[in-house]
């Protein structure tokens, strides 16, 4: 685990694009954008927020013209979350590929809700709730 | 059709769960005692100070540093208050026992370990202060 240090504007900025593409998907129920935004969160969880694409956008166009910041925070709680936004959206993906549509949707919709809490209440749901997704999956890896 | 409707009924829950979030950040709960303390919360309960305040963190939560920023400035400022953090991310098990549901959470015990109240989230300082007040005198 890194214990990097980020600009905490860089995640919500994330959280808002993801909102955006996860309502999307759960208005048109077209999957193979949730099949991407699952690759997108593979990649900021698995790889680090470094490679995260919505912070390269961020970092690229974003962050220049908002000028620069003192705060700081730690990457470990964003990162993680990515990880748990890739389980809702690759429970969604299948569902929806499947012929699955509620599990779909139901998935959808949660992961919705993680995103949009945590860019309009800087609220991290997967980073609070750790505690209890440990006790559903006991073997989460770092 | 329906999709936009799902959306927005979606984000209109998450708008209400935002709020209600919001509004319990920061309370104050008094709680049942615990009928058995964890030894990993027992051994940093400092008998010698009135109100040891014991605030759980894991890894992930970015909130917790302010919590440990706020208890810890509080604590060297107010006579018999300790603080003390617990990182709970390898041991979920006390978590389990302390019926923790999310973190940070800040657990005042007295000196015999007794459980005198329990704070959800970032505190609110002076709600804090307010209610260590009788325990503290």
């Amino acid at each position: 685990m890194s214990a990097s240090q980020i600009d905490p504007r860089g995640p919500r900025f994330g959280a808002w694009i993801t909102t955006v593409v996860l309502a999307v998907v759960l208005a048109t129920g077209w999957w193979p954008l949730l099949a991407a935004q699952t690759v997108v969160f593979a990649i900021g969880g698995f790889l680090g927020l470094q490679h995260a694409p919505y912070g390269l956008l961020y970092r690229r166009f974003v962050a220049p013209r908002l000028g620069p910041t003192d705060e700081r925070e730690d990457a470990a709680p964003p990162q993680f979350a990515q990880t748990v936004g890739f389980a809702f959206a690759l429970v969604g993906t299948v569902g929806y590929v499947s012929g699955l549509t509620v599990l779909g949707t139901v998935a959808t919709a949660l992961a919705l809700v993680a995103a949009f809490l945590n860019a309009a209440f800087a609220f991290c749901l997967g980073c609070e709730m750790y505690l209890i997704i440990r006790r559903f999956a006991p073997a989460t890896g770092k | 059709m329906t999709g936009v409707w799902v959306v927005l009924a979606v984000l209109a829950a998450a708008t209400v769960l935002g709020f209600l979030l919001r509004g319990r950040d920061g309370r104050v709960r008094r709680s049942k005692p615990a009928a058995d303390l964890p030894a990993q919360v027992r051994d940093l309960i400092d008998p010698a100070s009135p109100v040891t305040l014991v605030q759980l963190s894991t890894t992930f939560c970015a909130p917790c540093r302010h919590t440990r920023v706020i208890l810890s400035d509080l604590a060297s400022r107010t006579d018999g208050l300790e603080h003390r953090e617990l990182d709970l991310t390898d041991m979920p098990e006390v978590a389990t026992s302390l019926k923790v549901l999310r973190t940070p959470t800040t657990v005042a015990y007295g000196p015999d370990g007794a459980e005198l109240l329990r704070v959800g989230g970032v505190p609110r300082r002076d709600v804090l202060v307010e209610a260590l007040r009788p325990h503290l005198a």
